[in-house]
C-alpha cells in the first residue's frame, strides 16, 4: 500500500518519534512511503540545529538519516518552515538571515506537495499533538 | 468505509476524545496513543465512555504507550497494538483521521 | 479520479497559526481544483463568528479568506451542530453560507473522503 505521511508536532513531542515509528514500520511490512511531508510545528524536526542531550534519543537526527538512507521524498512546507526558522540555503539568502539549518534529506516546497502526496497515497496518516 | 479515529491527547485535559466519541460510526475503530491511553485508566468517566461505545467499535491502544504508564486492568475490548499492528490497521480501515 | 481530501479545522481563529495553516490547507488544493471539504469543529466554530476585529490584535483577517473560499473553488462547507450551540452561536447568523450536520451527519461526512486531516 502506498502511504503519505504528514508529522505537525516538534522533534521533542512524543508525536515526532510515533511517526518516526510509523514510518519505519510500514517499509519494514513492505509498504511504499510516497512522500513525507513536515508542517507546522513538524518542521523543526527537519533542522539540522536540535541538539538533544546526549542521553535522550535525537529524533531529528533520526528522521534526517532514515529519509536519506531509504532515499525517501522528504518535503517541508516552505511557508510554516521560513515562519519557524527553518531555512535552506536559498531561502537564508532571500531572506539575508545568517544560516540555512535545513538537514539532509530535506526541501523546502509549497502545501501543493501536500496535496500531490495524498493524490498518490492510498492512505494518508497524520502525527501530531502529544 | 470506515474510519481509524486517532487519539494522542490526554482526556483529561482536552476535549479531544469527548469530541470524537460522539463522531464514531458503527463501522470505526479508535486507536488511542500517548496520553491518549490515560481514557483506559479504571474507575474514570473516560473509561466508562469507551465501555458504552458500540460493541461495533473496535477500541485499540498502543502498547509502548500503556505499558510505559503501567496501566493495568484494561478493559476486555481493548485491542493492545504495537507498530507492524498499527501499520495494519491503517491499511484495515479506509481512513486514518488523527485528532492533532 | 481524483481522490478527495475533508479538512476539519478545531481551532480558534486567533489562538495561534493553527487555524490559518488549516485553511491554507484547504486554499492550496483549491488551486489545484481538488475535491475539499472543510468541516468547522470544536472551537474552529469561533472562524464563524460575525464581525470579529482582527487588527485588534495585528492579524490578518481569517475570515476574509473564508469568504473568499467559493472562489478557489471550495464550496464543500460544513460545521458541527454540536460546537456551534456549545458555543451559544446561533446557526441561523453565521457570516459564511455552510451546511450544519448533526453527529449522525458528521459520521457519515468523514467517512465520504479519501483523506481527512484534523487540526
Amino acid at each position: 500500500m502506498k502511504f503519505a505521511i504528514a508529522l505537525f508536532a516538534s522533534p521533542h513531542s512524543p508525536a515526532a518519534r510515533r511517526a518516526l515509528r510509523f514510518a519505519e514500520a510500514t517499509l519494514a511490512g513492505g509498504h511504499e512511503i510516497v512522500r513525507l511531508f513536515f508542517y507546522q510545528d513538524g518542521v523543526h524536526s527537519a533542522s539540522a540545529n536540535v541538539v538533544a542531550a546526549q542521553d535522550e534519543p535525537d529524533v531529528a537526527a533520526e528522521w534526517s538519516r532514515f529519509v536519506s538512507a531509504n532515499r525517501l521524498d522528504g518535503v517541508v512546507c516552505i511557508a510554516a518552515g521560513l515562519r519557524r526558522g527553518v531555512l535552506d540555503e536559498g531561502e537564508a539568502q532571500r531572506y539575508r538571515r545568517p544560516a540555512a539549518n535545513l538537514a539532509a534529506g530535506w526541501e523546502l516546497s509549497g502545501l501543493g506537495q501536500l496535496h500531490e502526496a495524498a493524490q498518490q497515497a492510498d492512505r494518508l496518516v497524520c502525527f501530531g499533538g502529544h | 468505509m470506515a474510519t481509524l479515529h486517532l487519539l494522542s491527547h490526554s482526556p483529561f485535559a482536552d476535549d479531544r476524545l469527548a469530541s470524537c466519541l460522539p463522531l464514531l460510526g458503527a463501522d470505526d475503530a479508535l486507536l488511542l496513543s500517548g496520553d491518549a491511553v490515560y481514557a483506559l485508566h479504571a474507575n474514570t468517566r473516560q473509561r466508562q465512555a469507551l465501555e458504552k461505545l458500540p460493541e461495533t467499535v473496535a477500541l485499540f491502544a498502543l502498547e509502548e504507550d500503556v505499558r510505559a504508564r503501567a496501566l493495568e486492568a484494561l478493559p476486555a475490548r481493548v485491542t493492545l497494538v504495537d507498530y507492524p499492528g498499527f501499520v495494519e490497521l491503517s491499511c484495515r480501515y479506509e481512513r486514518v483521521n488523527s485528532w492533532l | 479520479m481524483a481522490r478527495s481530501m475533508l479538512v476539519i479545522s478545531r481551532q480558534a481563529p486567533w489562538s495561534g497559526p493553527s487555524a490559518r495553516e488549516a485553511l491554507d490547507i484547504v486554499l492550496a488544493g483549491g488551486a489545484f481544483e481538488l475535491p475539499l471539504g472543510l468541516l468547522f469543529l470544536d472551537d474552529g466554530v469561533f472562524q464563524l463568528a460575525a464581525a470579529q476585529q482582527p487588527a485588534q490584535l495585528e492579524q490578518k483577517d481569517l475570515t476574509a479568506n473564508l469568504q473568499a473560499l467559493p472562489l478557489f473553488g471550495v464550496e464543500s462547507l460544513y460545521a458541527a451542530r454540536r460546537s456551534l450551540a456549545e458555543r451559544g452561536l446561533d446557526e441561523q447568523a453565521l457570516p459564511l453560507s455552510v451546511e450544519v450536520l448533526d453527529d449522525i451527519g458528521l459520521s457519515a461526512l468523514i467517512n465520504r473522503y479519501d483523506h481527512v486531516i484534523t487540526i
